[in-house]
């Protein structure tokens, strides 16, 4: 039986198992990428969120077939970038991360709006976060903090 | 702004947004066995007996017969089963737990159990239940008088719903049998000390047979106060069988449709009026507590004591009753009882105010609570209530009494507006005298010879900051730089009980006990040396004695105050509500940290927000929760209130640290009263009784007044 | 590879679909939340031919394959099309939901097919003996019941490129994003020369499938603007008495208030 060939924060690897297991569970069983959060299985909250080649998608609707081939980028590999570290201090400064449980998956959201634009308004960045639950927040902070990486983290995108 | 209240980078930041902290689903699951609820599928019945298949070796059914010491959960009665005894009272009642290393096969094997069930009727309806779990009366003055007397009298009757706390981590507990017999437990919980009674008593054993950790929460609001209690029994009780760690994490609908939510509300009120003015309330509040009791005594205390608003009525009855159904029990929820009441005094003043033919606005003023007055339990407002300085402030920030005179004017068209605004208080702390009485708190302060400092407490941080301004309150005072002082996540075998993480009451309370420990770690000081200060509990001595008997003295110390706002935008062809603005001033005393603070302000008040318009969820005929997923419960996502706007008003609290109070729980209160007015407005001036107020409700309303 | 088939094109696609009793699986976003266990998937996702946007004379062609989020991207999708699918769900789910995935899935709720309906679209759908075009309403059997062999795949979606420029599109969801469809309303409207020439109203989310009703429509069809205000009323009243819903996470009666008010609007809209 042939294995699945993908990459990982970078890494080439190969899983064995079912093509119908869910990436979400392969993610974070297989390869121990425990950032990958777990808030419902259906794509309703994006606390799941990886980047598919670059693309955000919820890993909980993800079959590990589709990402034959595919790069995946979680929460593990994404934070040894520059681009993470505008983020992090954006989302620390204004105090974003309150329980933190969909913070990486929010992280990676707004990377994936970023390296689409820029140079977001506030509405695009509402939108490019919408399907990211916070129940904490009332999303404001984590919002200007999107904008404040956005203007300070100039060129990075 | 003061020196402690400018904002800092948050300890648990680092860890947090770097995907680096560990929940309780994310410790290895090498050795650990995955455990499952088999839960009641009917919602009052007797259990004759289950069908186990035949387990694979290493796999293990656990129930109540294997609860070493009592099946009794503590909370405040003893009613909650670990696991069901000879009946279920509620769908969804953890009959037995699965345990086993493959998750796939331990669901497969609780799936394939058989229950067999005698079947009795359930009771369902709050209007029609009346056993009672608790029942309160409480009053003042001569209300027959005061009605006998009345120009007119009001009678009206409102409703609200369920509420779903909807942290973003489910419920998760995990329990290690440790050598010597100790049992740890730990997972997402707010009250390490709760767990750590309850699991105590379910094994039988002694306080040093178990201690709890408190890991990286996912939230809690509420949510994690008491059921962690219950969860931690069954998986403590699970891992003394299996002689192996298990871990039970609920998954979403589980989490959902089983565990604890706001109470849902039924509150009659007949109020007096005479030249004007309310000269008596006489009030029923009935709060739907669900098959068990757990938290409905304390969550019905304070929501009666609120229930008069903060306006002064001299003449004041009220009944409250907690009844059972065969429903989930619902617990603590951020507000703990007030939010029900104070939607429905607010808009009973409201729908006076319309009837006599003066504005809100100006009646509920003419009404309003200060200084010196008496409080619904005869105890006294002891400090100044800032109520008319933050309506100026809110009036300031949106235009709110223009607005709302111009959206009073007959308005056409496919899109209408409205504007309506609530005022409303928080207790600060436990109602009563549960500080000094029940929950006696201890913190300590450990220095180390390194010259770093420990805050030892067990407030657990659910995202509300307390690892981050425990440490500034210590740092402050013993003016060190903020990284020589930290606070870890508690675990009960090394910190003592400084209560729990409830009530608003960690930073006002506990926080107070750490600057003085800190403050006499100071004085004593001596550079190099490992010491230890400590820190108990005292009641302010300015108090009134409360008697929770009689509901008679001061409730709380000292109240945080609140004004909020909400404008929005009727669609008539849709009933859709667009929010176009939520505006409110807090005062929570002295921001101990200006971002954590209004962090919990917008995120409480979007909550509140959620409450009062697209949080709906309901039972069907036979019992069950039909809302049981994020698609059929909504929660506010990033563009449903993109203009948001929190202020800070600071009335500061001589016995809080710097002047803080409670903080967390207020913002949520008031949004259904100032978003439902709002609709009423918008819909040309309709009376409205309920929340939430869906577009569903809105369209009703157009088309039975032909809007 | 265990429990899956990848295909890397159409042919290779088609030849798993005969021979093996496979679910076909493009995004995965339906599918993975109702989590069927003991089934085998098709991906689809690196089949060349499924994921193209092309145009011709009559029609734009969107692969099966395609996702919303580049249709969205693409000049030559309608701007109704465009419209209805930019409210979907949220940028994961648009980034990863596909059009035939919409299709496939069979809910009436599935957003871009209330356009295919409204603007009579067709579906070429291909298995190794051949192909075949059929109407979109035709393809929906029911509940969950679409007219696909098992051995057929949806390849393409063929969305007229003419007649969709004046529209009215609402989704009425529980909020402002993530929010399924609690009913949706697509109408498109044409005249020439003073007469009616299309006046299509579609329903989604309010039945086991989207609702349309083509002879309703046609009396409308050949009159005037003044013509078709005088029987507004009675045209609205044949809705009204046609339109049975069901209930789902609303009331039946909220979706029959909603769809009566959104279809006068559109009726408005256009100067009816």
């Amino acid at each position: 039986m042939n294995e699945i060939r993908f990459t990982l924060n970078g890494k080439e690897v190969a899983y064995a198992g079912s093509a119908t297991d869910r990436l979400l569970d392969v993610l974070r069983n297989e390869y121990r990428c425990t950032s990958v959060k777990c808030g419902c299985k259906e794509g309703e909250c994006g606390a799941c969120s990886v980047l598919i080649d670059g693309t955000l998608l919820n890993s909980c609707c993800v079959a590990m077939g589709a990402v034959e081939g595919a790069s995946v980028v979680t929460m593990e590999g994404f934070r040894e970038t520059k681009r993470f570290a505008a983020l992090d201090k954006a989302f620390g400064e204004l105090s974003a991360v309150q329980c933190g449980f969909c913070i990486p998956g929010m992280v990676l959201a707004a990377e994936a709006l970023l390296s689409r634009n820029p140079h977001p308004s506030e509405d695009e960045i509402r939108e490019g976060l919408s399907g990211n639950l916070c129940r904490c927040t009332g999303y404001n902070a984590i919002v200007n903090a999107v904008n404040n990486a956005a203007k300070e983290g100039n060129g990075l995108w | 702004m003061e020196k402690i209240s400018q904002s800092v980078v948050k300890k648990d930041h680092a860890p947090k947004v770097s995907g680096r902290s560990v929940y309780v689903a994310d410790y290895p699951s090498d050795g650990v066995l995955c455990g499952k609820i088999l839960h009641a599928k009917v919602a009052r019945a007797k259990v004759l007996g289950v069908e186990v298949p035949e387990l694979p070796e290493g796999y293990f059914y656990v129930d109540a017969k294997d609860v070493p010491g009592d099946n009794n959960v503590n909370i405040v009665l003893d009613d909650t089963p670990v696991y069901c005894r000879e009946t279920v009272e509620y769908i969804g009642e953890p009959i037995a737990m699965l345990c086993g290393p493959d998750p796939k096969v331990v669901e497969q094997l609780r799936d394939a159990c058989k229950v067999n069930y005698e079947e009795l009727e359930p009771v369902l309806d709050l209007r029609t239940a009346t056993e009672k779990f608790f029942d309160y009366n409480f009053g003042h003055g001569d209300v027959d008088k005061a009605f006998a007397e009345a120009d007119k009298v009001y009678d009206e009757e409102f409703e609200t719903g369920y509420q779903e706390q909807a942290y973003l981590e489910t419920q998760g507990m995990m329990a290690e049998p440790e050598e010597g017999g100790r049992m740890f437990v730990h997972g997402s919980a707010q009250c390490a000390y709760y767990i750590h009674g309850a699991v105590m008593r379910a094994l039988g054993c002694g306080p040093t047979g178990v201690h709890i950790l408190q890991d990286v929460t996912g939230g809690g609001f509420g949510g994690k106060e008491a059921f962690p209690s219950i969860l931690g029994c069954q998986v403590a009780v699970a891992a003394h069988k299996c002689k192996k760690p298990v871990r039970c994490v609920f998954d979403r609908r589980e989490d959902m449709e089983y565990t604890s939510k706001r109470h849902p509300s039924l509150c009659h009120y007949k109020v007096a009026v005479k030249d004007g003015k309310v000269t008596a309330m006489d009030i029923d509040v009935k709060f739907n507590a669900g098959a068990y009791s757990t938290l409905s005594a304390v969550v019905l205390q304070r929501g009666i004591i609120a229930c008069p608003g903060i306006y002064n009525v001299p003449n004041v009855r009220v009944h409250g009753w907690a009844v059972k159904t065969n429903t989930s029990p619902c617990g603590a929820y951020r507000g703990f009882g007030a939010p029900q009441t104070f939607f429905a005094v607010e808009m009973m003043m409201d729908h006076i105010a319309r009837d006599l033919g003066v504005d809100s606005l100006a009646f509920k003023e003419a009404h309003l609570v200060k200084q010196g007055d008496s409080t619904s339990t005869c105890g006294k407002y002891h400090f100044p209530v800032p109520i008319p300085a933050m309506i100026e402030e809110v009036d300031k920030a949106c235009d709110y009494r223009k607005k709302r005179a111009e959206y009073a004017k007959p308005q056409t068209g496919r899109y209408r507006r409205g504007i309506g605004m609530s005022m409303y208080f928080h207790g600060a702390g436990f109602t009563g005298s549960g500080e000094r009485d029940l929950i006696k708190a201890v913190a300590k302060l450990r220095k180390y010879k390194d010259g770093t400092v420990e805050v030892l407490a067990s407030n657990g941080e659910i995202g509300q900051g307390v690892r981050t301004t425990f440490p500034k309150i210590v740092a402050h005072e013993l003016n060190l730089p903020l990284d020589k002082v930290y606070y870890n996540h508690p675990d009960t075998a090394r910190v003592p009980d400084s209560g729990p993480t409830v009530a608003s009451r960690s930073l006002m309370v506990v926080g107070e006990l750490l600057r003085r420990a800190a403050i006499k770690l100071r004085e004593q000081w001596v550079d190099g040396e490992e010491q230890e200060v400590e820190e108990h509990f005292k009641e302010p001595d300015f108090l009134i004695p409360f008697y929770i008997d009689k509901f008679e003295g001061d409730a709380y110390p000292t109240y945080a105050w609140s004004v909020n706002a909400i404008e929005l935008e009727i669609d008539t062809y849709t009933g859709i509500a667009k929010v176009l603005g939520a505006y409110g001033s807090f005062d929570v005393g002295t921001p101990i940290d200006y971002n954590v603070v209004m962090g919990q302000m917008e995120g409480g008040f979007l909550q509140g927000i959620g409450y009062a318009s697209i949080e709906k969820m309901d039972y069907d005929a036979k019992g069950r929760i039909r809302n049981n997923s994020f698609s059929d419960y909504l929660i506010p996502t990033t563009k449903d209130v993109p203009n948001l706007k929190c202020m800070l008003h600071v009335e500061k609290y001589p016995d809080g640290p710097y002047g803080a109070k409670g903080a967390g729980e207020l913002p949520l209160v008031g949004a259904p009263g100032a978003y439902v007015e709002a609709v009423e407005q918008a819909l040309g001036g309709v009376t409205l009784n309920h929340a939430p107020f869906t577009a569903e409700d809105t369209l009703a309303v157009i088309t039975k007044e032909a809007i | 590879m265990v429990n899956g088939y990848i295909a890397t094109s159409l042919q290779e696609a088609l030849e798993i679909r005969a021979s093996h009793d496979v679910v076909p699986y493009a995004g995965g976003t339906d599918l993975m939340v109702e989590n069927r266990q003991g089934v085998e998937y098709l991906f689809l996702n690196k089949v060349s031919e499924l994921k193209k946007i092309t145009a011709d004379d009559e029609y734009v062609r969107i692969g099966a394959a395609v996702t919303f989020t580049e249709a969205l991207a693409n000049a030559n999708v309608p701007q109704l099309m465009k419209e209805a699918v930019s409210r979907i769900a949220a940028p994961a789910i648009r980034n990863a939901g596909t059009f035939g995935g919409n299709l496939g899935n069979g809910s009436a709720k599935a957003d871009s097919v209330l356009i295919e309906f409204v603007s009579d679209a067709k579906l070429r759908l291909v298995s190794k003996k051949g192909e075949r075009m059929v109407d979109v309403d035709k393809f929906y059997l029911g509940r969950k019941k679409l007219d696909l062999g098992s051995d057929e795949l949806i390849a393409e979606v063929l969305l007229p490129k003419k007649g969709l420029e004046q529209y009215s599109y609402e989704k009425v969801g529980g909020r402002n994003a993530l929010a399924i469809s609690r009913v949706s309303f697509a109408g498109v409207f044409a005249a020439e020369n003073g007469r009616i020439t299309n006046a299509a109203a579609a329903f989604g989310a309010v039945a086991d499938t989207v609702l349309r009703y083509k002879d309703i429509e046609t009396t409308l069809i050949g009159k005037t603007i003044d013509e078709a205000k005088a029987m507004k009323e009675d045209y609205l009243k044949a809705y009204a008495e046609r339109m049975v819903l069901t209930r789902g996470r609303v009331s039946a009666e909220y979706r029959k208030n909603v769809c009566m008010n959104l279809l006068r609007d559109f009726l408005t809209k256009f100067g009816i």
